[in-house]
């Protein structure tokens, strides 16, 4: 059964030398598995304060964050990491490859740290990068590959450990049109898998491709498309 | 994981990997080559000392290592009076000594003479005494105006078989033997008859000390406390004593160089700080990734400090290169001077090395270690 992720009533407050900022107010949401979930909205609206509360790199002022029956709100930092290492995956903008790593280390990463032994972590490896097209690019460092190559070797290894939510912030932000177009297919992909895949983004063409599309404004959501809230907010009061 | 990712870490950054290394290189060379002073004195000295025979020796008044004092103080009417109660305490046999240094501003024509009885093979009190060249002492001559001349200072004098060597305006030594102790005292000495040198200095009932060989050797601390208490105006050294007072002077040094040392070694642990330091600052996106992927903050605590030691440790190798080299270095101008290996890196001054070098990058790299791991992820990977 895919695990859904739920944020409820989400509040996440910073104080600045020129006052309390209110980055994300009252956000709600249950992001469906085996869907796209487009976060949109202007520049400074919340979208990836939102996903590091989602991701738990950060930690909310209030509000909760589930995965189905976890808390991840309460979670400590070092269980923090240990669900971001099995059960999460990152795409980030600038593709964020460690730049010291092949291709092929990069992708391994996450499972050495998960302690996948070497003979599965190799397989996995070859068959993750033969699934984005990037068999003769294992060796390569970074700076020798593409835009469109770095970002799929970040799929992939966000792909690693076989996680139930995706994160991509901004993902295509750094590619041209039709490179980022890939990238969204291969998202696409990923959320067929039957994966959650929560997708942050200024593209609207882009946002449009997405199974379902939350709209922030000033941190607050002013459009969804999700009729799962409901049910959830039902769940959790029973 | 760690380790394997932090050496890929350092070798895909070379020259930063190669200039820090080399720093570490340079503060560990230098306590390598400071260090190494120490352990060529002592080595030396245990060497001259291991092939001294004399159980015990004698001198007048306490011994305070002056025993190459200018003017002879031990009246020889003690050889006599030791002989007479050689059974009492064991002795077999009394032998009296005479050094004389012949000085000069240039070290090559500073001499020390070493008059022995012609008659005693020098081989009873350095066990490695052999004769390279030419012949030993004449034992039917004892006082012939003639030497065997130590292999290092026949070489930093340039003298050999059938040269002359003037001890002053009444005595000139001819050179009879060219001789070797194996890197022992009589290297650096020229052994004369005893009685001809008493007369070319004017001194014939004085020497510098007596040799004493005991039955039991192993009795040599108690019987020089008797004689000590039997003759109080008599010094009376074992080996031990000697040995003690030499490593006494010889640990005040090891405080003096472990100073300058430690200078250098905390001007390299302040290298690597700094460049951890900097490499946790340019790589906190690297850091905030690995974050964000799973690693727990103390994997990159320990990602740090592993490439902090292992910096050091390369660093440490290379500087126990340097320290070798630097210490051949100083033997080749310590020779020419003195006709002394001064200079030995020993297997425990390596060890000593590489430990200190260890510890030096543990410590160096706690900060750094503690600040890649406190990296917020949100804000790593957010950075450009």
């Amino acid at each position: 059964m895919p695990l859904v992720l739920r944020a409820l009533d989400l509040r996440k407050v910073y104080v600045t030398p020129s006052g309390m900022v209110e980055a994300v107010v009252d956000v709600s949401h249950a992001f469906t598995p085996g869907s796209v979930t487009a976060v949109v909205g202007p520049s400074g609206s919340g979208k990836s304060t939102l996903l590091n509360l989602l991701a738990g790199f950060d930690t909310p002022t209030a509000g909760e964050v589930w995965l189905d029956g976890d808390a991840v709100h309460t979670l400590s930092e070092r269980e923090r990491s240990s669900l971001r290492l099995r059960r999460f995956g990152f795409v980030f903008q600038s593709f964020n490859l460690v730049a010291v790593l092949t291709a092929e280390q990069n992708v391994a990463l996450p499972m050495g740290l998960a302690g996948v032994p070497t003979t599965l972590r190799r397989r996995r490896v070859a068959h993750l990068l033969a699934r984005f097209g990037l068999e003769r690019r294992g060796d390569h460092l970074p700076h020798r590959l593409s835009g469109g190559e770095r970002q799929r070797v970040a799929l992939a290894r966000a792909l690693a450990n076989d996680p139930d939510v995706v994160f991509a912030d901004e993902p295509t932000g750094a590619l041209d049109t039709t490179t980022g177009a890939l990238v969204m297919d291969a998202l696409a992909d990923v959320a067929a898998d039957g994966r959650t895949v929560i997708l942050v983004t200024h593209d609207r063409t882009l946002a449009e491709r997405a199974d379902e599309r939350l709209t922030l404004r000033d941190g607050r959501v002013v459009a969804a498309r999700s009729q799962h809230v409901a049910d959830f907010a039902l769940e959790t009061d029973s | 994981m760690i380790g394997a990712l932090a050496l890929t870490s350092l070798r895909r950054r070379p020259l930063r990997t190669f200039l820090t290394a080399l720093g570490i290189a340079v503060a560990v060379g230098s306590t390598v080559i400071f260090l190494s002073l120490g352990e060529g004195l002592r080595r030396a000295f245990a060497d001259g000392l291991g092939g001294l025979g004399p159980d015990l020796q004698v001198s007048f008044g306490p011994f305070d290592g002056t025993v190459f004092t200018a003017v002879p103080e031990l009246p020889l009417r003690y050889q006599e009076t030791l002989e007479a109660v050689a059974d009492r305490y064991g002795i077999t046999s009394v032998t009296p000594i005479l050094l004389y240094v012949r000085g000069s501003l240039a070290t090559a024509t500073a001499f020390v003479f070493y008059g022995l009885p012609a008659e005693l093979d020098p081989r009873r009190l350095y066990a490695e005494y052999r004769v390279l060249e030419g012949r030993g002492l004449d034992p039917e001559r004892p006082d012939a105006l003639e030497a065997v001349i130590g292999e290092q200072t026949a070489r930093r004098a340039g003298m050999g078989v059938g040269s002359t060597l003037r001890l002053n305006p009444r005595a000139s030594f001819e050179i009879v033997g060219i001789a070797t102790a194996a890197g022992g005292l009589l290297d650096n000495a020229i052994v004369v008859p005893l009685t001809a040198l008493q007369r070319a200095i004017g001194t014939t009932d004085r020497v510098s000390f007596l040799a004493l060989e005991l039955r039991q050797s192993d009795q040599a601390a108690r019987i020089a406390g008797e004689i000590s208490s039997a003759y109080p105006e008599l010094g009376v050294q074992t080996r031990g004593d000697i040995s003690s007072l030499f490593e006494r002077g010889m640990q005040i040094t090891d405080v003096v160089r472990l100073g300058i040392s430690g200078i250098a070694l905390i001007v390299g642990a302040i290298a690597v700080a700094n460049t951890m330091l900097m490499s946790v600052f340019e790589r906190t996106r690297e850091f905030g990734v690995i974050r964000a992927v799973g690693a727990r903050p103390r994997f990159l605590f320990g990602l740090v400090l592993v490439e902090a030691v292992l910096l050091s440790l390369v660093g440490a190798a290379a500087g126990v290169v340097f320290g070798y080299l630097g210490a051949w270095l100083v033997n080749l101008l310590a020779f020419d001077l003195l006709g002394l290996d001064i200079a030995a890196v020993t297997p425990r001054l390596v060890a000593f090395a590489v430990a200190v070098a260890a510890c030096m990058g543990l410590t160096a790299g706690l900060l750094p270690a503690a600040r890649a791991a406190r990296i917020p992820i949100a804000v790593a990977v957010a950075r450009e």
